[in-house]
Parts: C-alpha cells; structure tokens; sequence
C-alpha cells in the first residue's frame, strides 16, 4: 500500500499522483516513512487505503481526506503561482507557499473558489500580532476562529445562520479544516510533540463561521471581503431566555466573558474578548438604543473580577499586568479583563433563539483582519 | 543557551534546529513549573544552576 517510488493506480484509479512531497506535508520527525520522503507518493485507490497512509504518516486530521493529485491542486491554484510563498510558518518556520495551502485545501475538501479565503486567513495568521508561534505550541486550547464578512462569503456559500459553529455546512467546514490541516502540515504543530496543548480542543478540526450582516442592527464587523483571525477558545455559551432589555443580556454576557480560570485577564495587554450575538439578542440590545460601542463599552465595563476572587487560583503570582493595575489592595475593587473597550469585538451570527457566545482569546495573540483577493 | 522543563525538551531541539541553531546549549529541568511549591521551584532552580555552570566551565 505505501509505496514511495512509481505510480501504479489500479483500473480507472486517480490517484496516480498525489501530489505531495515531504517538504510540503508532514514532519519527517515524526512520519512512518521518515527515511524516505518522496515528492508524490502512489497509493491504491481505496479511500481506506489513503486514509490508513496519510494518518500513519501524520499528514491529516484523522478523517478522510480528499487525495491531493497534481489535477486537483492544479484546480485550486487558479492559476496562482504555487512556488509564491506567504512568509514562514511556526513552529517549524516552513514556507507556506501557495501550493502547500493548495494541497492541504484539496486534502480538506474545499471548492477551489475556497481558496481566496484561506489565503487571507494564512497572511492574517502570519502577521506578527497574530503570534502564531504562541498559538500554535502553547499549552492553551486556542484555535484561529475564521470570522468572514462580505459578499465573497455568501457567493461560497459560508453559512452564518441557525448553528453556524457547525456542523453540516461544507464551506465553513472545509476552510476552517484546511486551516487546522495547515498549521499541522505546514507548521509543524503536531499534538504533544510541536502543538503542546494540554488537551487541545473540538475547535482545533475545524472553527470558521461568516457574519449574519442582514440581522446586525450595527452593520458587519468588517466592512468589504475581509477575514478576520482570532486566537480564540471554543464558544462559550450565554443563555439569556428572560432579559427583555439590554442590561440584563449584556450583565449576562458580562458574566459569562469572565472567570478565574480564562486566560482573560491576566494577561492584560493582549487580552480580548469576541461577543457573538445571537439575531435576538442583538435586536433586544439594540432596541434600546444602543451602538456596537456602547456594546463594547458595557461589557468593557462589567466584565469583570474582584481582586479578591483573582487571589484565589488561576494565574495569580504570575500575572502580567500594568502598574496601575498593580497598585491596587482593595480586595473588593472590580478589576477589568481586557485593556480598553477596543478589545470587546461585536459581531452578530446564528438563528432564531435566545443564545448568543463568548469566545475569549488566549492572550498572546491579538486579531488580525486581512482583505479576501479574488 | 536556553532553558526550559523536561516536558517541552523536544520542542526545543525542533525549535533550534528549524531555527538553524542546534549548537545552542540546552539547559533542561523537571517538569512542571506552574503549581508547585517553593521547595519544589527551589530544586529547579539548583538543577538549572547546576547545568548552566557546567555550561560555563565552572564547578
């Protein structure tokens, strides 16, 4: 079945050249086939058969994938050039050319008009502020959450409605695994070796969602096709079925955003918070007349913690916060999570219900936004 | 030279090398560091001193 050398597809098999190579895929470290390391590997036409190869040579997921032949890439290049490379990618400072980003979106199962988005995700992720060395091997369970606005979006078909953290829904399915396939491939994170997260998380499949800019009262997030990275935790959900006014949902969410166990916090500077509306809450919120700002400044301004409860666990001894933060004794006095109001991101998604979420980051990466290209 | 805890040793040697600095004196101590004790932060702490003087020459 693994054979590294000729093509032998069998019948009207495609897989006679899958298109990949060991320093495109995988971390000849930790492959099954570390000594040899071919350019295009040749494999029966069973689906089985591939999935058995790719997971023996920790080049996937562990799902099925789609096999990478030279067509296919081809196919989702579009015609770019594959050997344009977006910047070396940590931990292992490989080059994310366009053709690696090619391949792992094949692998995923991505339309090639995909493609665009994922690119700007990579750009966005490699951008310094993004510390993605940080993301990639800390021990926390953050994930890059995808959020895309636009036109573009709805063209592919990225799904912002009833359930849109998944599943069932192909476009944010697909990027937001090639993403994961990526940063495991091109990167180099492999679990427990270079990804050191100490129990990883579902949102580390997959974690891409698009804006429901017809239900925002406030307008989209980002204005234009942009995507927008954020080193978040899986959503944490907030349950509001009785507020019938703005303070009572944001208290709710206020509550939810802050914990002592949250990276949030005691990491200062780089700590943020994302407030994924539902359309109802939203609605209710803004029904009394408030602005995304005053969104951001509420929970700015609410989510927060005694400095009593902060002495308790967490991170406490070895937090890094300001002086003036620093200076305080009273126990009672409620310290903010996050720098400024700024660091409070608004935006709206989902169906018809009274749930929104909270997706804190982890505090050495900060959000970064990139135009899509098509 | 750099240091770091038992638990994280490997990701340190892919580190340098994919940083193209595997001379790089590597300097390792028990894991973990978070939650433990002063007692236990005192050990590291010799077994850290330890290596580095080595590290440097020194007994």
């Amino acid at each position: 079945m693994s054979t590294p050398a000729r093509p032998h597809a069998k019948g009207n098999a495609s897989l006679d050249a899958p298109h990949l190579s060991s320093t495109t895929l995988g971390d000849p470290e930790h492959t099954a086939a570390a000594t040899n390391n071919p350019a295009t590997i040749t494999l029966d036409d069973d689906p089985q058969a591939v999935l058995a190869e790719f997971c023996a040579r920790q080049w996937c997921d562990g799902l099925p994938i789609v096999p990478p032949t030279e067509e296919r890439v081809r196919a989702m290049l579009s015609g770019a050039d594959r050997d344009a490379s977006l910047g070396a990618m940590p931990p292992l400072w490989r080059q994310a050319t366009l053709e690696k980003l090619a391949v792992n979106a094949v692998m995923a199962g991505c339309e090639p008009a995909y493609f665009p988005v994922i690119v700007a995700a990579v750009k966005a992720m490699l951008d310094p502020a993004f510390n993605l060395y940080g993301v990639q091997a800390t021990t926390h369970p953050v994930a890059p959450l995808l959020i895309v606005n636009g036109r573009y979006a709805q063209t592919i078909g990225l799904h912002s409605g009833s359930g849109c953290f998944g599943p069932g829904f192909r476009a944010n399915a697909t990027i937001g695994r090639a993403i994961r396939l990526i940063l495991l491939n091109v990167g180099g994170a492999w679990p427990g070796h270079h990804d050191m997260a100490t129990q990883g998380s579902p949102a580390k499949y997959s974690y891409c969602i698009a804006e429901r800019e017809d239900a925002s009262p406030w307008g989209p997030l980002r204005d234009g096709d942009v995507v927008t990275v954020f080193g978040g935790e899986p959503p944490h959900n907030v349950n509001d079925h009785v507020s019938t006014t703005a303070g009572g949902i944001l208290v709710t969410i206020a509550d939810t955003a802050v914990s002592l166990g949250s990276n949030v916090g005691w990491y200062f500077s780089q700590s943020q918070l994302l407030i994924v509306l539902g359309p109802e809450h939203a609605q209710t919120i803004a029904a009394d007349g408030l602005s995304r700002a005053d969104v951001q400044r509420f929970v700015f301004e609410h989510a927060r913690l005694p400095l009593g409860t902060l002495k308790l666990g967490g991170m406490w001894g070895i937090h890094d916060w300001p002086a003036w933060m620093k200076a305080i004794t009273d126990d009672d006095a409620q310290l903010p999570q996050v720098p400024s109001p700024d660091d409070v991101f608004v935006m709206v998604a989902g169906g018809p219900g009274k749930h929104s979420a909270v997706v804190p980051n982890c505090t050495f990466s900060r959000a970064v936004s990139r135009p899509i290209t098509v | 030279m750099l240091i770091g805890t038992t638990a994280f040793q490997g990701l340190a040697v892919s580190e340098m090398a994919a940083l193209g600095v595997t001379g790089l004196p590597l300097v390792v101590v028990d894991h973990p560091l978070g939650g433990e004790r002063p007692d236990a932060i005192a050990r590291r702490a010799h077994q850290a001193v330890e290596q580095i003087m080595s590290l440097i020459g020194r007994t």
